[in-house]
């Protein structure tokens, strides 16, 4: 049980700052997901809590205690590698006891935790075996088993998922979230998949360039964009954006969308040409250009598709409760009436 | 660990590090130092470290003893020849080994290994037979010839082919280009870090052969320079160490200027022969 | 790939391989044949079959026996020694990737590449007993001189003493390239499995470059069985052969004492040790763990 704590934290390698000024609270028992876009500090981040990666100012605590001086074996946390980082020379029971042994436990406790965690993970069967001779799902859990080992007060895990293949990155998803729910430790989670980082998450932590984005529930994260940023990464396919020149930009899900053959009185309304058109089964995805060529893409449950073909041209309407408006510097702002002038179509 | 203590550390590694380097480079700066030495220099206790003024004359003298620029030549000849003998003999090889299949393919790559791994201690002596019968001996042929089949370079040539896609070949192929046209101009120019190694590999190990040459010379003809160079103590006597050192530098130097340009080549060439 | 043509790989190949046949297979061959004949090198035709004669004379001789016994301290010194200080100086090393590590790592290697010669040369003026380097600094520490390459107690200890400063730099880069292809992220999950600086390095490091260390011991082993010029350079395998190994047994057998038959013989025994070392070498390759 910890909560972790940032103390305006910063890191650079020589003159490049990849984490600035980071304040930050991890909640005790929360799974926190780090995301963004590949070099926005999160693995960095994730690193520090390790201490392979040591901050290069401020401070970091856990559970209250300042770990800056403290070597990771003796942090009390556990990391899953992206790599898996599984030691080759070992025997899978001797990589998940290898951190017992030098936390001097002694041989029949070990061996114990030993059977416990590797029956938790579907070990059992494996334990003599050579890290060579397992596939990548299994190595992923020796790397788990591993982890679980010492009991945590924290999980930290880098991009854990990302070797397996589709099929079993959902299944693992899935697994992953019993397993937080089961051992109620802190985990905290890096991942540049925002799809992954909704499924999972109570807690996203957004990243992007080494600053934080914004820091929410995955509702609240996708329902309340602190800013464009946000807005344009979170959701799949992204948040529509349409720029008013010299006072910010309008965003629009392509979920809000009524795509049809005519524009709706009082609303947001786009005049466009269909330029593809995607059956996913339960949804249908448009994409549609205007006259200017910026595309949009609109998503439709399958039955309320009108039919609309390739060339069509369509209105994208769009209830003004909507919409989202930024300023020119990204932050989120109310709606702004004004903006809309353009774009309400009065029948 | 405390800041400071790590500082101190750090120091004594720098300072090891540096110690390390002097181990290896101090001979041959003493090679130099004695090579440039007067008569009296070389016998004088306590030992000089500088001379006094550097005896340039040592290497005209050390140049002009003995037949070196006979020696010389005959060290690049046969290089060359073995350089471009072993080319037309190596990169056939490997890409028939690399790209193609047939029977005994596994046996005749065994014998390659087998080549690789065999020291010429054991093959020099009934090859100096067969080259004396053959009436060869006054020729370079004996330290050229044994020499065509170059194991390794095969073995990593082979390696460099095998990772170029059949697709590409294929493709070639359907353009109409030819075996030999494939080979010019497709494979060796995507091996040029391979043939770089190799080439390297050979200039290295046959210039600095001793071995060989001393058993298939017999006469000053045909001896390469290494060989002149440890003639140099039999002819001069055991005080004249400054002319040795001249002649030494003589044979050191091209090796030292090549390595100063391609240390990484000639590194990593040394290196992947050790790892693989 | 298909070709039509059942006969062009035969014939990409066939240069190399009569290069082979004829410069390596022939010769192993003959090697032995030899062995078993006393040969007149002046008129063949009267060579004489003599089955183990050569053999049995041969292992009789001190010369040989000194040979052999030589040939075994040259081994074993330099293999322990170089292997020791070779992982010593790796795992040093091979931790900071900067220009200054590259650079002391270029100059470790630097004798590898220079000629034997040029080396023993080098090493026999710095080690001469009256007006070389080495007894001026045993001198300067207050140490007692020694007679080096002059006698014959301390002979082979002085040329195994040029053969580990010729070839550690080699073996040291073989073996930093090894433990640098061990990937960060395994210190880095040992460091959270708090494991100290020794237990890292025999429980990871050192198993993770076993596959090298036993090359390196099999090529080693192997370049010790051959040894031979230093020796020739200098000192001819005395004071009094006491520095004489097997290759150069077999040298002078052909070229001081024209005894082809016995040098045969000698050559053998080599092939023997070498074909050891090398049969060793592919079972070893051949259970190599192949990690990931």
């Amino acid at each position: 049980m910890a909560t972790i704590k940032f103390e305006q934290v910063s890191k650079s390698f020589g003159d490049n700052t990849i984490i600035k000024n980071v304040d930050l609270t991890i909640q005790d028992g929360s799974f926190t997901v780090l995301v963004g876009p590949s070099g926005c500090g999160k693995t960095t981040l994730l690193r520090m809590i390790a201490g392979i990666g040591p901050q290069s100012s401020g401070r970091i605590l856990i559970d209250g205690k300042d770990v800056t001086e403290m070597p990771p074996g003796q942090r009390g946390v556990a990391m899953v590698f992206q790599n898996y980082a599984i030691y080759p020379t070992m025997s899978v029971a001797e990589n998940i006891e290898f951190g017992l042994k030098n936390n001097k436990v002694p041989k029949e406790e070990r061996q114990s935790i030993v059977q416990e965690v590797a029956k938790k993970v579907g070990l059992e069967q494996l334990l003599h075996r050579q890290p060579s001779t397992l596939s990548g799902g299994q190595r992923q859990r020796v790397a788990l088993a591993r982890a679980m080992s010492k009991n945590p007060k924290v999980f930290l895990m880098d991009e854990p998922l990302s070797n397996l293949d589709a099929k079993l990155r959902t299944a693992m998803r899935v697994e992953l979230i019993e397993l937080h729910k089961k051992l109620k430790t802190t985990f905290v989670y890096v991942t540049h998949d925002q799809v992954e980082a909704m499924s999972m998450a109570d807690t996203i932590i957004l990243m992007n360039e080494g600053k934080i984005m914004q820091e929410a529930s995955p509702e609240e994260i996708y329902r309340n964009p602190e800013n464009l940023f946000t807005a344009r990464f979170i959701g799949s396919p992204a948040m529509n954006t349409v720029e008013i020149a010299g006072e910010g930009t309008i965003g629009f899900r392509p979920e809000a969308v009524m795509l049809e053959k005519a524009g709706q009185p009082d609303m947001f309304a786009i005049k466009g040409r269909v330029s593809t058109r995607e059956m996913l089964g339960k949804e249908i995805l448009y994409s549609v250009k205007d006259s200017r060529e910026n595309t949009y893409m609109v998503s439709m449950p399958s039955e309320e598709d009108k039919g609309c073909r390739v060339n069509d041209e369509v209105y994208l309407n769009v209830p003004a409760e909507r919409l989202y408006f930024f300023d020119r510097e990204g932050y989120r702002i109310g709606p702004r009436q004004n903006w809309l002038s353009d774009f309400l179509c009065r029948g | 660990m405390g800041e400071k203590t790590n500082r101190w550390w750090n120091y004594f590694g720098y300072a090891a590090k540096l110690l390390v380097v002097f181990i290896f480079v101090f001979p041959f700066l003493w090679m130099f130092s004695v090579s440039l030495q007067n008569n009296d220099e070389i016998t004088a206790i306590p030992i000089t470290l500088i001379p006094s003024i550097p005896q340039w004359g040592n290497y005209v003298e050390a140049f002009t003893s003995g037949p070196f620029l006979q020696y010389l030549g005959n060290s690049v000849i046969i290089i060359v020849s073995i350089i471009v003998i072993q080319m037309a003999v190596m990169i056939p090889a490997a890409y028939g080994f690399a790209k193609y299949e047939f029977k005994g393919k596994n046996f005749l790559f065994g014998l390659v290994m087998l080549a690789f791994m065999t020291p010429v201690q054991l093959t020099f002596l009934p090859i100096y037979n067969m080259m004396s019968k053959a009436g060869l001996m006054d020729t370079l042929l004996p330290q050229i010839l044994p020499s065509m089949t170059n194991a390794f370079g095969i073995f990593l040539l082979r390696q460099y082919f095998m990772q170029i896609p059949d697709e590409l070949i294929e493709s070639a192929k359907l353009d109409h280009a030819g075996s030999l046209k494939i080979i010019l101009k497709l494979m060796l120019p995507m091996s040029k870090p391979a043939l770089t190694s190799i080439i390297l590999f050979s200039f290295v190990g046959h210039w600095n052969d001793y071995f060989w040459p001393l058993v298939m010379t017999a006469s000053e003809k045909v001896r390469p320079l290494t060989i002149g160079v440890s003639m140099l103590k039999n002819t001069e006597g055991a005080s004249s160490w400054n002319l040795i050192m001249a002649g030494n530098m003589i044979l050191v130097l091209p090796i030292l200027i090549v390595y100063c340009f391609c240390s990484k080549y000639i590194v990593s060439s040394f290196t992947y022969s050790g790892i693989k | 790939m298909k070709d039509g043509k059942k006969w062009i790989p035969y014939l990409l190949v066939a240069p190399a391989m009569a290069g082979i046949a004829l410069f390596v297979i022939y010769p192993m061959v003959n090697l032995v044949y030899m062995s078993f004949f006393k040969v007149n090198q002046m008129n063949p035709d009267k060579n004489k079959f003599v089955l183990f004669d050569n053999y049995t004379k041969m292992f009789r001789t001190s010369a040989f026996q000194k040979a052999m016994v030589n040939t075994g301290y040259y081994a074993l010194f330099s293999v322990v020694i170089i292997l020791a200080l070779a992982l010593l100086l790796s795992v040093w090393l091979a931790g900071r990737r900067t220009k200054f590590h590259s650079f002391v790592q270029g100059c470790a290697f630097l004798p590898h590449v220079i000629s034997m010669v040029s080396i023993g040369l080098i090493f026999q003026q710095m080690m001469d007993p009256d007006f070389g380097i080495f007894n001026a600094i045993l001198n300067a520490l207050g140490l007692p001189a020694l007679s080096w390459l002059r006698s014959s107690d301390t002979a082979v200890g002085s040329i195994v003493f040029v053969n580990v400063w010729k070839s550690v730099g080699y073996y040291t880069l073989i073996l930093i390239a090894a433990i640098q292809s061990i990937p960060e992220s395994i210190y880095e999950a040992a460091a959270l499995d708090n494991a100290g600086k020794l237990k890292v390095f025999f429980k990871i490091t050192l198993p993770m470059i076993s596959p090298q260390i036993f090359f390196v011991l099999i090529v080693l082993s192997i370049g010790s069985f051959k040894i031979f010029d230093l020796i020739s350079i200098m000192t001819a395998g005395g004071p009094n052969n006491a520095s004489t190994s097997l290759v150069y047994y077999i040298y002078a057998n052909v070229f001081q004492d024209f005894d082809v038959g016995r040098a045969a013989a000698a050559g053998v025994v080599l092939l023997g040790l070498v074909g050891v070392m090398t049969v060793l070498y592919f079972v070893g390759l051949a259970k190599k763990v192949h990690y990931q």
